[in-house]
């Protein structure tokens, strides 16, 4: 084998070596974060050899670690994965570093369909998935907009990020609308919900939820080698490398929307993860999506469990919520990282 | 010699500017042609017609005797591959990872040995392997080109369509891309050819097989330099005055004089 390719090779190697140790350093702080609680009865140490299986604890501690702590740590790690993993998907499909699933119309859709079951009471369902089910479906309804609105402008990626942008204000002023004439409690319930919380979501909805999420992986993966030509040279030079720029745009954000619904319509917002977590494992992972995907997924899932272990224990009993946590922790940190590579 | 590209009665219009005009060409295997004309005469925009980035208004491409609009994308990918004249970048890759793009084609998931040797060998054939690990954002503007030039080659076409591959290039670096495309394309058994929208009528006319004339969107001359580089045909497209000198035995090189006014104006205001 020629020498080039054997250094190509060994540089691969030395990368998934970053990947698989950023794997392990998360499986850590997700067992770590399982012991963590204010539960009298169950010290962090019991926890851990709970959940590695050395003891099995009383009936009450074990349903404290499985069905009240695993469900919140199960929607972290999913979440973070499909947050990050469809900003890394935007970010490279549209060819902008300043895209995350939320600035799409995603989020903007998602709180008008969480207004709409709020204040007006209108939903597909009238329980307690009216939410949900609402802030599911608009999301989804105003990303199929903004991919028909900016195939009817022009077919490129600027042209879904300006319809997205104003389909975001538009959706805005009529949340804002909504707000002006909500009642005290509506308007707490919608200021609540826009948070973002691990907690929502109960365990039966964690399960698929995460689901959901790892069965859209592989669709994600696909089409690394499509994301990096689309990336690296745009349109034509993805023509030239067999890739339709166009059905792969439409494709992408279509599941990135998928993947972002899933978790927002649960949780609420939460932003910060799939913009970040792209960069950060570029940092570290360089650009190519085949390795850039699965990175991203792993630092979402690190970035979130991080940011909810915290939230939980910084100000116990208090929890501050995850959405909240992740960018006040998150920001700073974030933009040190950049400002520490700017030479690249 | 077997046809690889076969255009006829090509149409292609930006709204109302008509900038391809029932166009007919063809292109033979192991030759090498340039496109040349001023600017806007439709050299860029009948190379993307040819690599389906643009849908004619009408006519029709052939391309190793299939209709080019029935050929699927990868396949097409297989046989032509496109240097554009410029690439936006937002998010950057190592030299060696964009050239391995030009394995995409031939590859699902996994990159095979031979796929990285392929590209090791072209990164080695255009003097490029200092650069192999080397980000493709840092590189200037010339080694860009040559990086996106060893894509092309490393995508192992029947057909190479170059979109003024020189233009960022320094006088050797412009030389010696064109003698390893002639090369690439030289190997009678490799059936390949290429199609090169150029600038610089000097380089084609001495690495040229054939070159097209392009003006108003439509083919004004077709031939060899010799036939096409006259100093009317010159004049007449380009408006500049130009000289003929046969200084090499091989080829011609022409040199410009001075632009030809046209619309004399004897009475001029400028406005300062």
């Amino acid at each position: 084998m020629d020498s080039i390719s054997r250094r190509h090779i060994e540089k691969g190697k030395t990368q998934l070596l970053m990947v698989l140790t950023l794997c392990i350093v998360t499986i850590f702080l997700a067992i770590f974060a399982m012991g963590q609680g204010s539960s009298t009865n169950l010290d962090m140490w019991t926890s851990m050899r709970m959940i590695l299986g050395f003891e099995s604890g009383t009936a009450l501690q074990s349903d404290i670690i499985w069905k009240l702590r695993f469900p919140r740590i199960l929607m972290a790690i999913t979440g973070g994965i499909a947050l990050a993993t469809a900003g890394a998907l935007m970010q490279g499909c549209l060819g902008n570093p300043l895209v995350s699933p939320l600035t799409l119309g995603v989020a903007s859709g998602a709180a008008l369909g969480a207004a709409f079951a709020i204040v007006l009471g209108i939903s597909i369902f009238n329980d307690e998935l009216a939410i949900v089910a609402n802030a599911f479906l608009f999301s989804l309804i105003v990303v199929a907009i903004i991919i028909q609105l900016g195939n009817l402008r022009s077919v490129t990626a600027e042209s879904y990020i300006l319809v997205g942008i104003a389909i975001t204000f538009i959706a805005g002023a009529i949340v804002s609308t909504m707000q002006y004439f909500a009642t005290d409690a509506q308007l707490s319930q919608l200021a609540h919900w826009s948070f973002g919380s691990l907690s929502r979501p109960d365990e039966i909805q964690v399960w698929y939820i995460s689901i959901a999420v790892i069965g859209l992986m592989p669709t994600a993966m696909k089409w690394s080698w499509d994301l990096n030509a689309l990336s690296v040279g745009g349109d034509e030079f993805a023509i030239s490398t067999g890739v339709n720029p166009v059905e792969t745009r439409r494709n992408i954000l279509i599941l990135s929307a998928l993947m972002t619904s899933v978790v927002i319509a649960f949780t609420g917002l939460i932003g910060f993860v799939g913009l970040a977590a792209p960069h950060m494992s570029r940092l570290i992972i360089g650009n190519d999506f085949r390795k850039l995907i699965p990175c991203s997924a792993i630092f979402g899932a690190f970035l979130m469990l991080f940011a909810d272990t915290l939230g939980r224990t910084l100000f116990a009993p208090i929890i501050i919520p995850v959405g909240i946590m992740l960018s006040i922790i998150g920001g700073p940190f974030f933009m040190y990282l950049l400002l520490a590579n700017r030479g690249g | 010699m077997k046809e690889i590209i076969d255009v006829t009665n090509l149409n292609f219009s930006w709204g109302n500017n008509h900038v391809l005009k029932d166009l007919n060409l063809n292109l033979k295997e192991n030759e090498l042609v340039s496109i040349i004309g001023i600017n806007g005469a439709g050299k860029s925009t009948l190379l993307k017609c040819l690599n389906r980035i643009l849908k004619p208004n009408s006519g029709k491409i052939s391309i190793l005797g299939k209709e080019l609009s029935n050929v699927d994308l990868i396949e097409l990918s297989k046989h032509i591959s496109y240097v554009p004249q410029s690439i936006r970048s937002n998010f950057s890759m190592d030299v060696f990872d964009v050239v391995l793009l030009g394995r995409r084609p031939h590859i699902q998931w996994t990159i095979a040995d031979e796929d990285r040797d392929k590209v090791s060998k072209t990164l080695r054939y255009l003097n490029l392997e200092e650069f192999a690990f080397r980000r493709f954002d840092q590189l200037s503007g010339g080694e860009r080109q040559r990086v996106i030039i060893a894509k092309a080659v490393a995508q192992d076409p029947t057909v190479y369509l170059f979109d003024e591959p020189t233009s960022d290039l320094d006088l050797k670096n412009q030389i010696e891309i064109m003698k390893r495309i002639k090369e690439l394309i030289s190997v009678p058994e490799s059936s390949k050819s290429a199609l090169i929208a150029i600038h610089d009528i000097n380089i084609a006319a001495r690495f040229s097989d054939r070159i097209l004339l392009l003006h108003e969107g439509r083919i004004f001359a077709n031939g060899t330099p010799q036939e096409v580089l006259t100093p009317k045909n010159i004049a007449e497209v380009f408006n500049v005055t130009s000289e003929i000198v046969n200084m090499h035995p091989n080829y011609i090189r022409i040199i410009i004089k001075d632009e030809i006014n046209k619309n004399k104006k004897t009475d001029k205001t400028v406005i300062l």
